[in-house]
């Protein structure tokens, strides 16, 4: 009883509140609802600019020779009449994939959705630290105005690739956007790593520390279960890419050779350098650099989950299976970064042992895959924008997860390895899978948000639209790798035998511009909405999980005005047999024994099912997978 | 009533978009067309010389947003004459689904028609490549059995499951049974594929024949260099620090190596004097600057103002004298690294001397070669993807890749209809401004004798006239050359 007092106690401060400033409600708010806002927000305009940059660098691969007054109008000097220059194409490639990385998708992703379920899903009040939380997000803003500014540098933005891959990026003679450009995406890099630590730190702190009475870990929503690996991969796994390129710079700036060894300059001459090794930092990056991969993915899958059981009106199939197959990715992502590797001159056995690690991520993945399969078979499934974006994360996380299969294979790397075909598959599996999972969190918790309900047709348009040209775009890549073509070129009419891919490469670049200008439809829905969508109910899509008890109506800091809830149940209670509604929400205590389930016969639920209560995930599975239990 | 008149206005603001969008697109294309002239105006009735591509995107994305619009459009009507709901987006977006599985099957045939022929361009031109197109095969028939399934699956549930009013969904949860199917069932089958992938892996890159020839190939910005032994079967050393113009893949030549220390050592004293007079130079430059901004011609030159001032400020700041200095010591470095080299009599023991440096690589068919792998300043990627054959080229590192052509480019021409058809060497590794452009071709032979007929037409690198006959060094160095390591 103390405590309940003292909780209507710590709520009673929070309703009458002080007096809060433009500043410290908007701008330097350390409210956890209004810090996701603020990371999407961000996240968007970053979407747009990479998106942006992507059409500008695909009409130069379709129309090679022709010449786009618009080019000249938008770049200047990067476009003298029209035509993209060489070096600013490689600009724009590494912009665009450092953004779509790390801004949209690590932060404007994971920084959104886990600022804004995390509290409100264990039933917290705010983060374990709202101080740190806000720092996060101010290290991130400013960490993406240095990367923007690097496109203004007279020599031209960092230009050797996302991955920055010494001593192309150590060396400014070697390609002009190795000068300032380099150092100041290096800058933005450290200040986003700085930022993602304090989120990280965060989000397992408040996960492991502050879920409300009754909310154990296995009642947990999967969001957060994604979130909680997300947080783990990357504060175990960004330190390294700080050390990478702490140490490029120190190559860069003050004449060490951690990377730098043997190399002759066109106009320089020898350098002193000697000793070091490009393939230590290829080593370093992809250290963090596959852990990335899971730290876009997770929360995206995480968020489907979500969104597909409570759309499919059914619970998630397989809960610990899931649970288990996060927590086996999640593990398995730190032993494969080699797989980037193959053919940098690595040793050969090495290379083995990395396939074999890597190949056996398939197996959870697929478990993952055909988990959501089952979920929405013989479900009630209501085809919200929020849905119908889930699905297409499903079909591209098998799509792109599969062709996984052969870059993880070390023979067929040796084939494959930097041609279209890699850029086909992570584009899928990473790229559009997570832009998907990041659209179906939008339009499942805008009104969760901002209190008002998206427009669900310009929604279906947005989808479908983008669905289709984004398998437009990048299921012919795979083709084109196939047939050897190498990726990161600036044109490929100087190669004859690449020339053939002309007609190919039109069709993309029309759809990723039909696909691109699409999201016209999304940007003019969600801020419209902001300010002039429908009022949403309370609990919109009727899902049982505690983000929709906290009042929509009302922006309040301390997430519930009265003492928090409590939690008797899992969080994917749909269409229980002995409930009129299809839902049943985690806060709600259960009347009595459900006496149903004991008298009559149901094929689909048997007696014991539904009063499981597992008290350790892991063990029961693992007790499950030896068919003990039952 | 106040809903419904938005919903109206909305579907107006919709239909507007869309035209645009598709006006945009049409635009777009015509304008595509007519800039690269990719369509001749056609005189018959030819449908071969159509664009086929653009028309099936035109005809793919107009079905789509025709059939989602008119879908929309019924529902709208129909609820504007009824007053309520009657056709729920969800079944809506059920047959779209439906539509879009059969069209994106359609797609993926249509791909693998047009594309299909491509893939892994036809046969291997190198021996390990079937192994390794044999491996693909397997990958490709198990991931697309199951893409085609589970994309099936996925969307006809979308479809045969969309929400109803009357209808609740199963409660089922988790079925231990099924669960482990799936988990055995892709562990089973990715162990067939680890295990295969796992010996063709170890196939090719296990030790390679010791008969196997070996061919240096040297990566720089932008552009690739073979060297062949020559008449003693040894690749003469080399090191980055002998590198001169023209000494270009800095092979252990002792008179190129004294005329470069000599000419670097002249180059410091042309620097040195450089840096001793630097004070006054800058004070010219800051007169010239003076002077021209006195007189307004800084409007007039603005290239010239703005050169000569980044000079003087460069000059000023002191960061002109310090380039000059680290330069001095760079190349001060350099010189005791080739003075250190000239006095180990082993390296130069003119094992290099009678090498050849090509700007083509010739094989012969049927003949095991051993590529070395060097770059000079950044990292390349050497791709040659008709043989299968992918190595990077790392400064400081040696790699290597072993392989044996099987087919001649007569043979490859032939198979493949192309007369014009050659193999190459592509750079596919990110490496500056003209990576796009980074090839060497590769000549296929089909008998020993050809090769040694343009072998011996090829230039060595230091002609027997100016230098004396190499003596065989066979006792003096290891077989294989390695790249050789700093003083």
């Amino acid at each position: 009883m103390s405590t309940v007092a003292l909780k209507e106690e710590d709520s009673h401060t929070h309703d009458h509140h002080h007096k809060e400033s433009f500043v410290s409600k908007y701008i330097f708010s350390m409210d956890h609802k209004m810090i996701s806002k603020q990371f999407l927000i961000t996240g968007i305009i970053m979407g747009v600019i990479g998106m942006g940059m992507s059409m500008l660098f695909r009409l130069q691969l379709a129309w090679p020779d022709e010449q786009f007054g618009i080019l000249e109008m938008l770049l200047g000097k990067w476009a003298v009449d029209g035509k993209l220059d060489p070096n600013f194409y490689m600009g724009l490639v590494t912009i665009h994939g450092t953004i779509m990385v790390f801004y949209v998708l690590t932060a404007g992703l994971s920084g959104t959705f886990s600022n804004l379920l995390i509290p409100l899903q264990v039933g917290a009040r705010d983060m374990a630290s709202p101080f740190l939380n806000m720092l996060s997000y101010w290290f991130f803003f400013l960490s993406s105005v240095v990367l923007l500014s690097s496109v203004f540098v007279e020599t031209g933005p960092a230009s050797a690739g996302w991955t920055v891959y010494p001593p192309l990026s150590a060396l400014e003679k070697a390609v002009p956007g190795s000068g300032l450009g380099m150092t100041l995406w290096l800058v933005a890099i450290a200040l986003f790593i700085v930022s993602a630590l304090f989120g990280g730190i965060n989000y397992i702190s408040t996960v492991l520390n502050m879920r409300t009475k009754g909310m154990s870990m296995n009642r947990m929503p999967l969001t957060i279960w994604a979130f909680l690996f997300t947080a783990i991969l990357g504060v175990l796994s960004f330190p390294v890419l700080l050390g990478a390129s702490l140490f490029l710079i120190f190559d860069r700036s003050f004449g060490t050779s951690f990377y730098l060894s043997d190399i002759y300059l066109d106009g320089i001459g020898a350098l002193e350098n000697v000793g070091g090794s490009p393939v230590l930092y290829q080593h370093l990056f992809w250290f963090l650099g596959h852990p990335e991969v899971y730290i876009i993915l997770l929360p995206a899958l995480g968020i489907t989950s979500e969104v597909i059981s409570t759309n499919a009106r059914k619970p998630i199939f397989g809960y610990s299976a899931m649970v288990i197959s996060l927590a086996s990715i999640s593990f398995l992502s730190f032993i494969v970064w080699g797989h980037h590797m193959f053919i940098t001159g690595m040793n050969p056995f090495l290379g083995s042992v990395f396939m074999i690690l890597t190949l056996i991520i398939a197996v959870p993945s697929a478990v993952k895959a055909f988990n959501y399969l089952a979920t929405l078979w013989r479900g009630n499934l209501r085809l919200t924008p929020a849905m119908l974006f889930s699905i297409g994360l499903v079909s591209f996380f098998i799509s792109g997860g599969l062709t996984g299969i052969y870059l993880g294979n070390a023979a067929l790397d040796i084939q494959m390895h930097d041609s279209y075909f890699v850029v086909a598959h992570f584009h899928l599996v990473m790229g559009s899978a997570a832009i998907f999972g990041m659209m179906a969190g939008i339009y499942h918790w805008f009104p969760r948000m901002y209190g008002r309900m998206m427009n669900d047709t310009l929604g279906y348009f947005h989808f479908w639209i983008t669905f289709i040209t984004a398998y437009l775009v990048f299921f012919p890549m795979h083709f084109m790798g196939l047939a050897g073509v190498p990726r990161r070129y600036y044109q490929f009419t100087l190669m004859e035998d690449f020339s053939i891919w002309g007609d190919v490469n039109k069709l993309i670049t029309v759809a990723s511009l039909v696909g691109g200008f699409a999201q016209i439809l999304f940007l003019y829905n969600f801020f419209n909405s902001i300010f002039r969508g429908k009022k949403s109910a309370q609990n919109p899509w009727q899902s049982n999980t505690l983000e929709w008890t906290s009042p929509i109506e009302v922006r309040l800091h301390g997430n519930w005005p009265k003492e928090l809830p409590t939690v008797y149940r899992g969080p994917y209670e749909y269409s229980r047999p002995d409930r009129v509604e299809d839902f049943f929400p985690q806060h709600i205590k259960d009347e009595g024994f459900p006496e149903i389930l004991i008298t009559t016969e149901s094929k689909v639920a048997p007696k014991k099912v539904v009063l499981e209560e597992p008290s350790n995930v892991f063990f029961t599975a693992i007790k499950r997978i030896f068919g003990l239990s039952r | 009533m106040k809903i419904l008149s938005r919903t109206l206005t909305f579907n107006i603001l919709i239909k507007k978009l869309l035209i645009l969008l598709v006006g945009s697109f049409v635009t777009l294309l015509s304008h595509a067309q007519a800039a690269t002239n990719v369509i001749e105006p056609p005189k018959e009735f030819d449908p071969s010389s159509w664009n086929w591509v653009n028309i099936f995107i035109i005809v793919l994305v107009l079905l789509i947003v025709l059939v989602i619009a008119r879908a929309f459009d019924i529902g709208g009507l129909a609820e504007k004459i009824s007053g309520r709901k009657i056709v729920s987006s969800h079944k809506i977006n059920g047959y779209v689904s439906l539509v879009v599985l059969i069209l994106g099957l359609f797609g993926v045939w249509w791909e693998l028609v047009n594309h299909g022929k491509f893939l892994l361009l036809w046969d291997a031109a190198a021996e390990h490549g079937a192994d390794l197109d044999s491996m693909f095969m397997w990958t490709f028939g198990f991931t697309f059995v199951v893409f085609i399934i589970t994309e099936i699956l996925l969307f006809y549930f979308l479809f045969r499951y969309h929400y109803k009013e009357d209808r609740k969904a199963d409660y089922y949860f988790h079925n231990n049974k099924l669960e482990i199917m799936w988990t055995i069932i892709p562990a089973i089958v990715l162990t067939f594929l680890v295990l295969r992938g796992f010996t063709v892996w170890t196939k090719i890159t296990q030790t390679p024949n010791k008969d196997a020839q070996e061919i240096e190939i040297f990566g720089y910005q932008f552009g690739w260099k073979a060297r062949y032994a020559g008449e003693d079967k040894l690749l003469g050393e080399s090191s980055f620090t002998l590198i001169s113009g023209t000494n270009p893949l800095g092979l252990a030549v002792e008179s190129e190596a004294t005329t470069l220390k000599l000419s670097l050592e002249s180059e410091i004293l042309d620097l040195k004097s450089i840096l001793a007079s630097s004070p006054d130079s800058i004070r010219l430059w800051r007169a010239a600057l003076n002077n021209m901004e006195s007189k307004g011609l800084s409007n007039a030159y603005v290239e010239e103002h703005k050169l000569l001032k980044e000079k003087v400020l460069d000059g000023e700041s002191g960061a002109y004298a310090n380039q000059i200095e680290k330069d001095i010591m760079r190349k001060e470095t350099n010189v005791k690294r080739v003075i250190a080299y000239l006095s180990k009599a082993n390296i130069f023991n003119k094992t290099s001397y009678d090498d050849r440096v090509t700007t083509e690589i010739i094989l012969v068919k049927n003949k095991p070669y051993l590529f070395l792998f060097r770059a000079r300043d950044v990292i390349h990627s050497a791709y040659m993807p008709e043989f299968r054959v992918q190595m990077n080229c790392v400064p400081g590192m040696s790699t290597v890749f072993p392989f044996t052509p099987i087919k001649t480019t007569e043979e490859a021409r032939i198979s493949k209809g192309n007369p014009a058809f050659d193999y190459y060497l592509y750079c596919n590794k990110i490496c500056g401004s003209a990576h796009y452009n980074m090839k060497i071709k590769i000549v296929v032979l089909g008998t020993e004798s050809e090769y040694q007929t343009w072998m011996l037409a090829q230039a060595k690198v230091v002609s027997p006239a100016t230098d004396a006959v190499p003596t065989s060094a066979k006792d003096s160095i290891s077989v294989l050359p390695t790249i050789v390591s700093n003083p």
